[in-house]
């Protein structure tokens, strides 16, 4: 027997790398259309770097591989540090960087395939008026469920950008949306597929940091996470970069704390300061409400690691 | 046609590309030791090594495998068992076994990178836990895993071959153990349960021929109720069977099912109301479920709530006399506070799950159950079939906690499939149904006012307790509150809160766990007005010999006595301390056999128990090895079979006190026989006589039957339920007469301190250090009983800081239906467990051991929150104590 919403389920063509995220969703009939099995190229390399110490990482990297490679944990400590928080060591082990960025919510709405949703073709989100209480604090579109990759907050904080098989150099903003679109996890056409990811040069003595607050030690998707990106020198933060997930439709680049952390003094009034305007623009459910508390948390705690 | 080398072995890859490695494991190749839980990739339990790397099978599409080299279980052991198998073994590192394929698997692949990279320095608790994250056990092994990781990275298992205290371990750690789920029968079909996807609703018509008539469907039935009526989403309405699950599911969708929506109503809050629409009409009440293992009192309806029961108070009109007085009279010695604790799953690693198989008219069945003796009746009963012709069999059992117990809708439908098939029917429920349907420990809203005298004793409390039952009745919380601190006056009411929800079930200490959150806080709040150590109130107010044993113990530990007062606390992490105590009933069942025969030189014991992951083969096997001066090895114990002599459910911690008393009587008379036979007395100074004599001895057989217990009580030792007067004898007879359960007297009892740090920035709540004090008398199996102590905190931990059932209100439906929004502990949340035994006041039972499973998880979430109260300064009436409420809380205390 079967609520008659889930008529309205469309069955699109799906690209499958590792399965990780898509097994779940088949065996539950979330996801019932046909498949394309991804092909890593036969002696593909995960990482490349170019001469100026720039990376440019394969689709096809698993998140274990980013954890663990070392010269990338020594260049972009951040996007490490968030591989390496991210699910499990067996999902890290398997899943893909591609697909780890591709990935559909989270929302227990969603997952659940007896009830219609926005994302499943339907015309209103369930979560609004029902039980959100792992949704947004910043509500910025019509769907409330917060974008589940780690890997793009912590990608938004370095500036990456991808490219597809049908375009180069894609901001996080211009691969997921502004969270508008209630309708999809990200903008991809059909058809196109992410094939790498392009990280800028370092900076010159920049450091990095990545936390999710979650109620267990290990092993669960961020009630709020955040990735901080300084360069700190003569006692004054020269570049700042704050990037957070768990709190939106998209992972938001939280540039009223860094336009105060920028150019400003390293210290505590600073940080206060930057901590009170990681909020801004936050419009929280009524069940969501903690998660600026969260976030403000998270914020003061790696503030105070990275100028330590 | 894709090749695979799995185990060494090369295997051929089916081509369907939604065909997952698990599935392929389990039922083409037949290698059930990898285990299928969540179907998430969250619980680990499928963990396979791939060249060598540890991933999720259940998440792998099985094609991805083809020209690797994948690695199971059964592959782990060489020439000899892998040293974390022998590390398992040795520190029981494990209970019902179910997730310890995964956690072998994944251990062993750590341990082979550690001794490469660090040689014979043990990894830490931190680095053991953040690796093992991707693995669940609901059991609660975690304490022994870490050390049994850490022991075998330090090189103590590269040869050593310990015993097992746990005497099917070896089973456990190969994946050998077969379990209900990994029996398959020649011809075996694939069962599903049809279930409602609406919260309430009359069936009107039922189709299912279009199900009958897809190919490779072989039988498709109803399951629905006499009235046509669903309650609560996953409602039972039919079944079908099938050749596999993939037709099985399409032969489901199959079916036509017209239906009538009813109104409906979700949750505590909204079916109190007057105008709710009411779920269970006058005539239909009896369909209500027992969330309670005891048969339901009479009690009186009013819409969807259905109570007062108030058998338990004393003295009702003095309390609210003296309540309302002291509130009058803004007495600063009242107590009043509302708390309320979330729904709890079972989540049993292993599902509720069924093989029916008929051979004729004699129908063999394996099933995942609490019961096999029991369960049998029940299926004799129902079928009208003598007792003969069914045999229920549970060889191992992944773990039940009390939503085992019964004749579960799994077991209904493979029988009435397998008949209407002519075929051997599997139904095993998926996670989503586990999660929301098989049922769970209620959730509560708990009304306390406790007013101490001016003097310091316990003059009132008023303690009315509103069960979230969904779709059920008989909780029994508040008036548990009666067997403990004597007042002279209590107020103890229980209502039962039906809505349209999945119905709730008996959760080891049913009604314990949330009582004593809303007594032992208040108590606790009693010691801060008074000003009096928490410890020392208890003193004075319980008069337990038992607990007073463990007050003394608690009282002197370090961590204890450290506590400072929270005024003393600032800052983002703060440290903090609580106690508490609780009880269980002690009791065991009438009737209980157990058999004990010499076989061609062998011992063997016989009994229908099942050992579901609390211990009760080596239960069994300790008690006759001690007293025969045997390794408990060389004792075969014979269980989980409904053929056996009748034994006691596992079920109401009574399994140990059910089966060592007649276990005692029967090693007694079996002495006796060899004595008298014996040819030759052993030689003398010979340190195992019996070993002589049973190896010499004729086959004999023997079986005794569970005594009543000795009338000759220490002092301070009596029936708990006389403290409840009259009420007291009563419920007494009714459990006896309607349950064959006997309250026995003396009180299984517990104390725990807690230290947590709370992580005032982010609402993290850590537990640091947990002591557990408990009194259960003399252990029969004494590292087992740790396991289970031990087990017993963890899951205390899931349910006072993790762990909630969430529902969507506008639907019904369980949201938190798989393991990643149904939180439950990780191994990285262990704290330091210190056991302690007092291993007095049952020695007026034969044996003198009582059970341990459900005293040990009653005070664990009262002395966190207690800690937590103690760390901030505020506390929290609200469980699980989650980020979001902790940092309202502390918001709360700063805004006031």
């Amino acid at each position: 027997m079967t609520d008659s919403a889930t008529s309205a389920a469309i069955s699109p063509t799906e690209f499958r790398a590792a399965g990780t995220d898509l097994s779940e969703r088949r065996r539950s009939g979330v996801s019932r259309g046909p498949l394309i099995d991804l092909v890593r190229p036969a002696g593909a390399p995960d990482i490349t770097w170019n001469e100026n110490g720039a990376a440019r990482i394969s689709a096809f990297t698993t998140i274990a591989t980013l954890a663990a490679d070392a010269k990338l944990a020594a260049a972009y400590p951040g996007l490490a540090a968030a591989a390496a928080g991210l699910a499990t060591p067996q999902i890290r082990h398997m899943a893909t960087l591609g697909g780890n960025l591709a990935q559909r919510s989270r929302c227990w709405y969603f997952r659940d395939p007896h009830i219609a949703c926005l994302k499943k073709g339907g015309d209103a989100c369930p979560a609004r008026n029902g039980n959100h209480l792992y949704g947004v604090a910043f509500d910025l579109g019509p769907c409330i469920a917060p974008h589940p990759s780690t890997m793009a907050a912590a990608l938004l904080a370095y500036d990456a950008t991808v490219t597809t098989n049908q375009r180069q150099h894609l901001g996080i903003a211009a691969l997921l949306g502004d969270g508008s679109n209630g309708h999809a996890d990200n903008l991809l056409a059909p058809g196109e597929v992410i094939e790498s990811v392009d990280l800028d040069v370092p900076a010159a003595g920049e450091r990095a940091l990545y936390r999710r607050a979650i109620s267990r030690s290990h092993a669960e998707w961020p009630l709020a996470e955040v990735v901080v990106r300084a360069v700190i020198a003569d006692g004054t933060f020269k570049l700042a970069r704050v990037a957070a997930g768990g709190i939106a439709p998209v992972p938001l680049q939280l540039e009223a704390a860094e336009s105060v952390l920028r150019g400003a003094a390293a210290n505590a009034a600073t940080i206060d300061k930057a901590v009170a305007q990681s909020t801004v623009g936050a419009n929280p459910l009524p069940m969501t409400g903690y998660k600026l508390d969260l976030l403000r948390g998270l914020m003061r705690d790696l503030l105070e690691r990275i100028i330590a | 046609m894709r090749s695979v080398t799995i185990n060494g072995r090369i295997e051929t890859l089916p081509d369907d590309p939604d065909a997952l490695l698990t599935d392929v494991l389990r039922d083409q190749l037949g290698l059930t030791g990898t285990k299928l839980v969540c179907g998430a990739g969250v619980c680990g339990a499928c963990t396979v090594l791939l060249d060598g790397v540890p991933v999720a099978s259940c998440l792998m599409p099985a094609t991805s495998a083809a020209g690797r080299a994948i690695t199971t279980v059964e592959g782990i052991a060489a020439a000899t068992l892998h040293p974390i198998q022998r590390a398992f073994m040795a520190l029981d590192a494990l209970q019902c076994g179910f997730c310890t394929p995964g956690f072998i698997v994944e251990a062993a692949a750590f341990h082979d990178n550690w001794r490469k990279a660090q040689g014979t320095t043990p990894p830490s608790r931190e680095e053991i836990g953040a690796a093992l994250s991707g693995h669940l056990c609901r059991c609660g092994a975690y304490d022994n895993i870490l050390r049994a990781v850490a022991d075998a990275c330090s090189g103590r298992f590269d040869s050593e071959t310990a015993a097992a205290p746990r005497v099917e371990a070896r089973d456990k750690v190969t994946g050998d153990a077969k379990y209900t789920v990994d029996i398959r029968h020649e011809g075996q079909l694939d069962g599903l349960i049809v279930r409602s996807a609406i919260a309430h609703g009359k069936i009107t018509a039922l189709d299912l021929a279009p199900a009958r008539a897809l190919p490779g469907v072989m039988a498709a039935i109803s399951l629905l109720a006499d009235d046509g009526i669903v309650r609560y989403v996953g409602e039972p309405i039919a079944a079908v069977a099938a050749r596999d699950h993939a037709t099985a599911k399409l032969a489901a969708a199959a079916i036509g099912i017209a239906c009538e929506p009813l109104p409906f109503v979700v949750g505590l809050d909204a079916a109190r109301k007057p105008d709710a629409p009411l779920v269970f009409e006058r005539s239909s009440r009896k369909k209500a479920a027992n969330v309670s293992e005891g048969s339901p009192a009479p009690a009186s309806w009013k819409q969807n709530v259905r109570g007062p029961s108030a058998a338990f108070s004393h003295k009702t009109k003095m309390v609210r006399g003296e309540v309302a007085n002291a509130t009058a009279a803004n007495d600063p010695l009242l107590i009043k506070d509302v708390f309320r604790t979330a729904g709890q799953s079972h989540s049993c690693l292993e599902p509720h799950a069924t093989v029916a198989r008929f051979d004729g008219d004699h129908l063999t069945l394996h099933v995942s159950t609490q019961a096999v003796f029991h369960v049998m009746e029940l299926i004799a009963r129902r079928y009208k079939i003598g007792h003969d012709k069914v045999r229920v069999i549970a060889d191992h059992v992944g773990g039940g906690f009390g939503s085992k117990g019964s004749l579960g809708i799994d077991t209904i439908a493979a029988i009435e499939l397998a008949r209407a098939a002519k075929a051997p029917v599997r139904v095993a429920l998926d996670r989503h149904d586990e999660l929301s349907v098989t049922g769970h420990r209620p959730g509560t809203e708990l009304d306390i006012a406790l007013l101490p005298s001016r003097d310091g004793k316990l003059k009132a409390l008023s303690l009315t307790a509103w069960s979230d039952n969904g779709a059920g009745v008989n909780s029994t919380i508040a008036a548990l509150a009666r067997l403990i601190y004597p007042a002279e006056a209590k107020a103890l009411t229980d209502f039962d809160v039906i809505s349209n929800l999945p119905p709730g079930a008996p959760f080891r200490g049913p009604g314990g766990p949330p009582m004593a959150f809303a007594l032992e806080q208040a108590v606790d709040e009693a010691a801060l007005r008074l000003q009096l150590d928490p410890i020392k109130l208890r003193q004075r107010w319980d008069t337990d010999p038992n607990r007073q044993r463990l007050y003394d113990w608690a009282a002197g530990l370090e961590t204890w006595r450290n506590a400072k007062p929270a005024s003393s606390k600032s800052g983002r992490y703060r440290r903090g301390v609580g106690v508490a105590s609780g009880y269980w009933l002690y009791l065991w069942q009438p009737g209980s056999k157990v058999e004990l025969a010499i076989k061609a030189g062998r011992l063997i014991a016989s009994t229908a128990i099942q050992d579901i992951g609390t211990g009760s083969r080596s239960v069994i096997a300790n008690t006759v090895a001690r007293e025969f001066g045997l390794d408990p090895q060389e004792v075969e114990v014979r269980i989980g079979d409904s053929i056996l002599p009748v034994g006691p459910g596992s079920g109401g911690s009574r399994t140990t006190a059910s089966v060592v008393p007649p276990t005692l009587l029967a090693i007694h008379q079996l002495k006796a026989i060899i004595e008298s036979r014996a040819k030759q007395k052993p030689l003398p100074g010979s340190n195992a006589p019996w070993r002589e004599l049973i190896a010499a001895s004729a086959d004999i057989k023997v079986s005794a039957t569970r005594p009543e217990d000795s009338r000759n009580l220490a002092p301070g030792v009596r029936s708990p339920l006389k403290q409840a007067g009259f009420m007291g004898a009563v419920f007494g007879w009714m459990l006896r007469r309607f349950s064959n359960l006997a309250v026995g007297s003396g009180v299984p009892s517990s104390v725990q301190v807690i230290e947590v740090e709370v992580d005032t920035w982010l609402g993290h709540v850590r537990v640091l250090n947990v002591h557990t004090g408990i009194a259960v008398g003399k252990l029969a199996a004494p590292a087992l009983a740790r396991s289970q102590a031990a087990g017993s905190v963890i899951q205390g931990i899931g349910y006072a800081l993790y762990e909630g059932r969430e529902v969507d209100p506008l639907r019904g439906r369980i949201l938190t239906a798989g393991l990643e929004d149904y939180r439950i502990p990780g191994i990285a949340d262990t704290p330091n467990i210190d056991v302690h035994f007092d291993e007095a006041g049952f020695d007026h039972v034969l044996g003198g051991s009582v059970g341990i499973g459900e005293v040990a998880t009653v005070p664990t979430s009262p002395a966190i929150a207690n800690a937590v109260r103690n760390a901030i300064g505020v506390r929290a009436t609200e469980l699980p104590i989650r980020p979001d409420r902790l940092v309202a809380l502390l918001s709360q205390r700063s805004v006031a």
